[in-house]
């Protein structure tokens, strides 16, 4: 086969890189960046993909595209809160937003 | 000189030099069962498709293995397409059935056929540098609304695109900005998910009031926003289960955006849309048309950007976009063999961007634009 060069990382992470998160509810590890409270990056791996409860529980949906899993909310509030604590770097580094147009955060 | 003082150069690597595998479509199936053969140029060859008697579709090598007559001038015989130079006889195995002058078919007699599939009106083709046939889990997802009467016909569009890679539209899966300056329209969630062959975008929208005049004419139904999931299903076939929301009701269409590879700097886009026949559409034929004329707009923008621009391997990139490298990344899996396909390369990948930044920005532009028009307009 002809070598090709391998795929570049993303710039962005020289500002800061994937960090690991636990979901609370299953065991799924996976690796995070948030660049603010509303950007999320999410890198999966076998195991964790095979442990998400939602992933197992989710049905096929409607549509030429509704085999595809959006995403899992018990890891998303997993990550958010390790982000509140500050175990997961935000990296905006901006205050955590209160109700910023009267919605729930 | 400090490091971030320095000029930032764009690095290029070589332009793969062999073509994506994967299902490529070739557009509708009924364009090639006109009783003729069809010459077309991709994958840095020169394929015949010709419909049999039969009719199931066939893709095979266009140059005739006898003495390299050009199929796709000759003519249909039964279920073989007979070479225009010798009249041998080539079926859709890729196999010679007969020469019609010979006592018998030399052995060694098979030209390469390429495997096809036919799905919801549309021919598709399958191209693997190595040889293989298609794996059994590699499919199109079925698009429902092609065949049922409640949804209209596709209305379909084709066009080549010279001196560009077929890398560029690829990219447009992830690039929330350039749905705001090239084609007009205002993301408000973006999200891409890539996973396996597949690489998801969600996206949501809200209309522009500055670039669609037609809301202003009175009596017009207004258009609120769109809901958008759109996937690659592996490296050229993107389907877009989009919904535009008026303020008398959905519009539910399918819109298809597809290519595939002519040389290693061109391609053929095609596009295509299928629009469900609401009972608040007056003519929903119509519909597509002019969803399918305004599409075509935004893509006629996005080929003077690729004609124009560098290809470029080091994008630097704001945390405002999207997930640019890890989307080459996965598109890298189909360039490389089959087993040098890497976790890395499948494994799902999430990317949420944060709209408020951009949304702020573009409400502002919106803002000014009207204000400008209003201008123009008490000027005049
Ligand atoms: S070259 Fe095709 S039959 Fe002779
Ligand atoms: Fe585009």
């Amino acid at each position: 086969m002809s070598a090709r060069p391998a795929p570049r990382p993303d710039v962005r992470l020289d500002d800061g890189g994937m960090e690991p998160v636990t979901c609370g509810s299953c065991a799924a590890r996976v690796e995070v960046r948030k660049s603010s409270w509303d950007q999320t990056s999410i890198q999966w791996h076998a195991d964790a993909l095979g442990a998400c409860l939602e992933r197992r529980a989710s049905q096929q949906g409607t549509g030429p595209n509704g085999a595809a899993f959006v995403g899992c909310s018990a890891l998303h509030l997993a990550i958010r809160e390790a982000a509140v604590r500050g175990e997961l770097p935000v990296q905006s580094g901006e205050p955590l937003p209160v109700n910023p147009e009267g919605n729930a955060p | 000189m400090t490091e971030v003082d320095e000029v930032r150069r764009i690095e290029t690597d070589a332009a793969p030099t062999r073509f994506a595998r994967g299902w490529h479509c070739l557009g509708l199936a009924k364009d090639f069962r006109d009783g003729k053969p069809h010459q077309v140029k991709a994958f840095g060859q020169e394929l015949v498709v010709f419909a049999g008697e039969d009719g199931k579709l066939n893709v095979l090598d266009a140059f005739c293995r006898h003495m390299g007559g050009n199929l796709s001038q000759g003519t249909i015989k039964g279920n073989e397409i007979a070479c225009p130079f010798h009249d041998w006889r080539w079926g859709g195995d890729g196999r010679c059935k007969a020469i019609p002058y010979a006592r018998r078919v030399p052995l060694r007699a098979r030209t390469a056929s390429w495997p096809t599939l036919e799905q919801d009106q549309l021919l598709f083709v399958w191209n693997d540098p190595q040889g293989n046939p298609p794996p059994a889990d590699v499919t199109i997802p079925v698009i429902e609304g092609a065949t049922r009467d409640d949804w209209t016909d596709w209305v379909w569009y084709t066009t080549v695109i010279e001196g560009a890679q077929c890398r560029e539209i690829v990219d447009n899966v992830v690039d929330m900005a350039h749905f705001f300056y090239v084609h007009y329209s205002f993301p408000t969630y973006f999200k891409n998910v890539f996973e396996g062959h597949t690489a998801h975008q969600f996206q949501n929208g809200v209309g522009r009031e500055d670039t669609r005049p037609q809301a202003t004419v009175s009596g017009a139904p207004k258009m609120l926003g769109n809901t958008s999931v759109a996937a690659y299903h592996g490296p050229s076939f993107m389907i877009d289960d989009l919904t535009y929301h008026y303020d008398d009701g959905d519009v539910d269409s399918v819109l298809i955006n597809c290519h595939y590879p002519v040389s290693e700097n061109s391609f053929v886009l095609q596009y295509g849309i299928i629009v469900q026949k609401a009972a608040h559409l007056a003519d929903p034929e119509a519909m597509a048309r002019k969803m399918g004329d305004y599409i075509k707009i935004g893509f006629e923008q996005d080929v003077t950007i690729w004609k124009s621009k560098a290809r470029i391997d080091n994008p630097l990139l704001c945390e405002e976009d999207g997930p640019v490298y890890q989307l080459r990344r996965w598109y890298e899996q189909f360039y490389v063999d089959v087993e040098d396909v890497t976790d890395e390369m499948t494994e799902r990948f999430e990317f949420e961007i944060d709209t408020t930044r951009p949304n702020e920005a573009w409400r502002a532009e919106v803002k000014a634009n009207i204000a400008a028009r209003e201008a123009a307009t008490a000027s005049s």
